[in-house]
């Protein structure tokens, strides 16, 4: 074993002091200004490196996307209502990762390959991650993906090293109409519920936020969304279950079977010897 | 031109994601509720290698918990027993690490799920307990062996720690059975998280295939003890029945997300294999052998056992790649409850500018 090697191998275990915390950043995705150019998508892939994903056509509309994977970090979801006797209207939203204050994928990672950054984003470690995919299965949005490539869980990074520099994240600085808002949380949150009320006194009643504020288990989302319609039309969860929620009566349960099987067995090994000793 | 030929020649493994998915999306599917019938998860890429893991560990720990309770409170008894579950445990864990470092996407870092200790992920919790439980189940087994040796080896066998190893072991054997569930359950697929059960209901099925597996060296040595016999076929029914309730649970509190087992893909492995092979008939065996007074469980009734357990653990891991991509599955585990309201703002609004 060379000794780059050995290093590399101890490197793993290395904890160095985490950057300062800073102000917590998001995304405010304002669906009522969306027109569907996937300019995100586009500066998405163009800053990350990400490469293509191939070519198909859904044949459902014009969303070709279909959903976010390891090289796909933001994608439009078209949906068309025509067949209800109104006008009819296009509702576009372009999806992210939600960046859970509290996140499952993060909860679930058994490397600590996932993070929270000082900008309290979501953050994959690519260096540390095995692609034990166990995040695949965590996320409640479905947003988490291995690469079968590099075998890693990818996802949006918030452009972490653009922040870091000070720059606004390539999907917000592309998008032409300002459906893309990035900034602080708590400025983005105020936002977000004054463009409700306006919607609101324009007699768009049906506007509201989507992860603007904990829901009973499930934490706020640093990138939330204003809707117009039922969650599922945009293929989001109605409200989303925290897996580990529910993990502490799970290990109840299970280790109550565990300790009793074995109680039980005790009783079985130890009991034989007194039934023999009768016998004999 | 170029980027073009290379997209067109670019294998469609490439994206197995967006390729599942497009399979998916369909005209027809338009006027559905719902996004064109595209699924809302991604589904667990986990398959046969953990099915096969889960399996095996079970095995292995329940194996092990059932020898260290016979060492400790059987009063010396159970000598044969013993030796057959050391060997059973230790066989059964050794392929249990390359199968799971075989499952990562990047197997050669495996070493990473012991860079930190992290009980609130089950799945770091259960590579600590893998590398806990490695140790003791190798050196009892080469103990056990070492007893089989010539007198060279003997001072191993009647001067080293056996019954302090054993116990030091214990509480990673009790981690090993406890935890596979509960690691499926901390996900968002809906068929593992709908019942707090899948924990104890894969627990009891590893006590049972330990017990079934001792059953069938009861059998095929002549010369274990009576008592062994007795004692492992007492184990193995109340296992088993405890398996069968707590399987009729999960199936009935899981309802229709239950389906990808019930009536999907899964059906056969789960009702044919899971129900009929794994529970349904040992019970029969045992009976009709309990009623001629032949020995308490033959190698019949063992080996359908052990099928038994395979199928329901490899139906379980499997049956979450189709429950992910169950909409109907989705809208039920993602419904609001009291306690989790959800962001569903349409109906809230519509209340909120009702005419007074």
């Amino acid at each position: 074993m060379s000794p780059d090697t050995a290093e590399q191998l101890l490197d793993v275990w290395k904890r160095p002091d985490p950057p300062e915390p800073r102000e917590e950043t998001g995304f405010f995705t304002d669906t009522t200004l969306c027109i569907g150019c996937k300019a995100c998508e586009v500066a998405c892939k163009q800053w990350n490196q990400l490469p293509a994903d191939g070519f198909r056509w859904t044949g459902t509309s014009y969303d070709n996307t279909v959903a976010l994977t390891s090289t796909t970090w933001r994608h439009v979801t078209f949906m068309e209502q025509f067949d209800s006797g109104g006008p009819g209207r296009w509702l576009m939203m372009s999806d992210v990762c939600k960046h859970c204050v509290q996140a499952p994928c993060e909860e679930a990672c058994p490397t600590g390959s996932l993070i929270y950054n000082e900008f309290g984003n979501v953050y994959v470690q690519q260096d540390i991650c095995n692609g034990c995919a166990f995040c695949v299965a965590a996320c409640p949005f479905g947003v988490l993906d291995r690469n079968p490539v590099d075998g890693q869980a990818h996802k949006c990074t918030l452009c972490y090293d653009r922040q870091k520099d000070g720059m606004t994240p390539a999907c917000a600085k592309a998008c032409p109409t300002e459906s893309i808002q990035f900034g602080p949380v708590s400025v983005l949150r105020e936002k977000a519920r004054e463009r409700v009320r306006q919607l609101h006194q324009r007699g768009e009643t049906d506007a509201y936020l989507y992860g603007a504020e904990p829901s009973g288990e499930y934490s706020e989302l640093n990138a939330f969304f204003l809707l117009k319609d039922h969650p599922a039309v945009y293929n989001l969860p109605e409200a989303p279950r925290r897996p580990s929620a529910a993990l502490k009566s799970n290990y109840i349960a299970s280790f109550a079977v565990a300790f009793g099987m074995a109680l039980f067995s005790a009783f079985c090994f130890a009991g034989e010897k007194k039934w023999n000793s009768r016998r004999s | 031109m170029e980027q073009q030929a290379l997209v067109a020649t670019a294998p469609t493994s490439l994206f197995p994601t967006v390729n599942d998915v497009v399979r998916m999306a369909s005209p027809e599917r338009v006027g559905e509720p719902g996004y064109y019938g595209l699924p809302m998860l991604k589904r667990p890429l986990w398959r046969w290698e953990i099915a096969i893991y889960f399996f095996g560990e079970g095995i292995s720990a329940g194996t092990y918990v059932l020898a260290t309770m016979a060492d400790l409170f059987g009063g010396g008894r159970y000598r044969r027993l013993i030796r057959a579950a050391r060997y059973i445990s230790w066989l059964t864990m050794v392929p249990c690490p390359p199968l799971l470092i075989a499952d990562l996407g990047s197997p050669a870092r495996f070493h990473h799920m012991l860079r930190i200790f992290k009980p609130l992920s089950p799945m770091n919790l259960g590579a600590w307990a893998l590398f806990g439980f490695g140790q003791p189940v190798t050196y009892l087994a080469l103990q056990e062996a070492a007893g089989q040796l010539p007198a060279l080896c003997r001072p191993f066998v009647r001067w080293a720690p056996r019954r302090v190893v054993a116990i030091l072991g214990l509480p990673f054997a009790l981690i090993m059975l406890a935890y596979p569930g509960v690691l499926l359950s901390m996900t968002s697929t809906p068929i593992w998280t709908r019942t707090r059960l899948l924990g104890a209901l894969l627990g009891a099925s590893s006590v049972g295939m330990a017990a079934s597996s001792l059953a069938l060296a009861c059998v095929l040595d002549r010369r274990m003890e009576r008592e062994s016999r007795v004692a492992i076929s007492r184990i193995e029914g109340f296992s088993h029945v405890c398996e069968a309730a707590l399987l009729t649970a999960y199936i009935v509190q899981s309802g229709p997300v239950a389906t990808p087992l019930t009536r999907g893909s899964y059906r056969r492995m789960f009702w044919g294999g899971a129900v009929a092979i794994g529970i349904v008939a040992p019970a029969i065996l045992g009976a009709i052998g309990r009623r001629r007074k032949h020995r308490p469980s033959g190698v019949w009734s063992a080996v359908l056992s052990l099928a038994g357990g395979l199928a329901l653990k490899w139906a379980l891991v499997h049956a979450g790649r189709e429950s992910a991509y169950d909409r109907a599955a989705n809208r039920i585990a993602s419904s609001p409850t009291a306690g989790n309201p959800g962001w569903n703002g349409t109906d809230h609004n519509a209340a909120l500018n009702a005419p007074a």
